[in-house]
């Protein structure tokens, strides 16, 4: 579902020009639970807004179901973020003025749903992560978990093809982390894609695949065994 | 209506409302001091366009005053009176004794019966000849012109009134409010308690000197001259001789009678603009004020739209990233003003209606005409607008990708 060939991606500034991604090939097919790891300033994240759409490569494909996103305008971009990912974002990106209802509310306003389909969607996925009481809260009156899981939930209404995580346990607790990656891991098993962006080999470690990516390529020898898969082999 | 977000726009600014309340304060204050002054400066400019009933652009006066033991007023008016009406480019020109919106001149009281008890009706007073009419380019519409023979010269310290008077349309509407122009032609009026006086004539338009006056239209010509050593000519001239023969005959009668002073050579446009001096100088001291608390109030509107979006740039790139578009984000802090500027609008509307009462009751200006305030909405609506839209516009250039960044 989600395909990169010779990606590159490069930053150019008056003096200096960085890649940050080059020749970066990578897929992930349906109901993959995919970590990329790798030392800060390898490309992660760049890689992680290429894939959610949030910025445009510079040369290579990139096909998102089938879809060639170079040739998308911003409108179209938009919406194709809006209908195919969710985001779950380092440091939850909730919006502090809005209660926990008007956020998971955000992206699907953007898709123009029904006021009662999206109340349906509100009140089912802040009852998956286990805050359907706490609906009229703002995110100052949570936990870091809690608006961790409200981010999920927000990210989940909208019903997505997959799940674009960023760092989602790096502003978290162990017990937190280890929380929302459960989390996480049962939203995988309930058939949604997951690409999770982390430092952390643990958590890569618990995934189904490993990505390594080191000065914007992927190295696969340092790549990390995920644990389901040692335990098949 | 879902994707307006009205809702949690609503709630979002409930819990940041100091600066909102702000703005929605300014804009009320804007309102009701725009609204106010426009009606003001309408009413005003109004007042300043009064047709006087003169063709003001060809029309000029002069005063002059002869001196020494030999000066012979009568004699000295009748040859200059000839000789100016000679003069060509010149169509016809009177003495008089006081100038339409002036400021100064004669007013008496008439009265439809004699009697000291009868309430009278105020009117200015122009003592003039059979000539009046051309020069002031009035329209008789009943009755005669004086006649030669009419008139007559009125001594120094003479207090008696002639029998014969032409008065303007207005002036007979206020004496014979149930008579029709023509019935009125005739008719006896008492000037002074009880002198009578016979209207020998109607006149469609003339102005009074005093432009703050509420009887301004109301004029009586009174058929006299006046054998005074000081007199004013009034002179119609022929379009665009005006200018030329304001020189050239202040020089000839300068030389055909030397003992006397001439000046006070001035246009009737000259007079409009003295007379309405304290108008126009309070018509663009309201101007300025208007448009400095426009720009005032629309810099309001930039700032606090600018502070939020420089307050909510993650914010606004994880909306992008979620699936706004760049339209969406423009939308948002559209309809945030919209609801700030409405606020403020409706607060305006009263405050509008609240100054006008006090204006009414302080210094007896009309009631506001309704449509003042719809338009005065309208009108900071789209400024408002206008003013959000750079802000918003900018708001919607922020990259998605900054959903992602940590700092």
């Amino acid at each position: 579902m989600l395909k990169m060939n010779n990606l590159c991606k490069s930053f150019r500034t008056e003096l200096v020009e960085t890649h940050a991604l080059r020749n970066f090939t990578f897929s992930v097919d349906e109901g993959d639970f995919v970590s990329v790891t790798g030392p800060s300033g390898s490309g992660k994240t760049t890689f992680l807004n290429i894939a959610g759409l949030l910025e445009n490569h510079t040369s290579g494909s990139y096909l998102l179901d089938g879809i060639d996103v170079k040739t998308l305008s911003d409108k179209q971009r938009s919406q194709l973020r809006n209908e195919k990912i969710g985001f779950i974002f380092q440091s939850f990106n909730l919006i502090p003025d809005l209660n926990l209802f008007d956020n998971v509310d955000v992206p699907l306003r953007y898709r123009g749903l029904s006021r009662a389909e999206r109340h349906q969607r509100i009140e089912e996925s802040l009852a998956r992560v286990g805050l359907a009481n706490r609906m009229k809260h703002l995110p100052s009156q949570l936990s870091g978990g809690q608006q961790q899981r409200v981010a999920i939930a927000r990210a989940l209404a909208g019903k997505p093809r997959f799940l674009l995580a960023d760092e989602p346990t790096g502003n978290l607790d162990s017990q937190m982390a280890k929380s929302v990656m459960g989390l996480l891991q049962e939203i995988n098993q309930q058939g949604t894609t997951i690409v999770m962006v982390t430092h952390d080999p643990e958590l890569a470690m618990q995934t189904s695949r490993n990505v390594f990516v080191r000065d914007g390529q992927i190295s696969e020898a340092e790549t990390i065994m995920p644990l389901a898969a040692a335990s098949n082999q | 209506m879902s994707n307006l977000e009205f809702g949690p726009i609503m709630r979002a600014l409930l819990r940041n409302k100091v600066g909102a309340i702000l703005i929605a304060l300014q804009i009320a204050v804007t309102m009701t001091i725009i609204v106010n002054a426009v009606f003001i400066i309408v009413e005003r400019k109004a007042m300043m366009e009064r047709e006087s009933g003169l063709d003001e652009a060809n029309t000029f006066y002069l005063t002059t005053t002869g001196f020494g033991k030999d000066f012979e007023s009568k004699r000295v008016t009748i040859e200059d009176l000839a000789l100016i009406r000679n003069t060509p480019g010149v169509i016809d020109a009177i003495q008089v004794n006081a100038i339409p919106m002036s400021g100064s001149g004669w007013s008496m009281g008439l009265a439809t019966q004699p009697g000291e008890e009868i309430e009278s009706v105020g009117t200015a007073n122009y003592m003039v000849d059979d000539h009046a009419l051309n020069t002031y380019d009035a329209e008789l519409l009943a009755g005669e012109n004086f006649s030669p023979e009419d008139i007559r010269f009125r001594e120094r310290n003479q207090s008696d009134w002639p029998d014969l008077a032409i008065i303007t349309q207005a002036l007979a509407k206020s004496l014979f409010p149930e008579l029709g122009i023509d019935e009125v032609v005739g008719k006896t009026i008492y000037i002074g308690d009880n002198e009578a006086m016979i209207i020998k004539g109607i006149i469609d338009k003339l102005q009074a000197p005093w432009v703050g006056w509420n009887n301004l239209d109301h004029v009586t010509l009174t058929p006299e001259m006046m054998a005074f050593p000081s007199m004013r000519y009034l002179i119609r001239t022929e379009p665009g001789m005006r200018d030329k023969l304001m020189t050239s005959l202040e020089e000839t009668l300068a030389n055909q009678y030397p003992n006397r002073i001439i000046r006070n050579v001035e246009t009737i446009t000259a007079t409009r603009d003295k007379s309405y001096r304290q108008h126009s100088a309070m018509i663009n001291i309201l101007t300025a004020t208007m448009i400095l608390l426009t720009l005032i109030t629309a810099l309001g509107i930039i700032g606090l739209a600018s502070f939020n979006v420089n307050r909510r740039r993650k914010q606004i790139g994880t909306r992008r990233a979620l699936g706004a578009s760049k339209q969406a984000i423009i939308r948002y802090f559209m309809v945030e003003n919209l609801i700030i500027s409405s606020f403020g609008l409706i607060l305006g509307v009263g405050l509008t209606i609240g100054l006008n009462f006090m204006l009414i009751e302080w210094f007896a200006v009309k009631a506001l005409d309704w449509y003042y305030i719809p338009t005065g909405v309208v009108l900071l609506f789209v400024v408002g607008q206008l003013a959000a839209f750079g802000p918003a516009f900018r708001a919607a250039q922020i990259s998605p990708a900054l959903a992602t960044r940590t700092i």
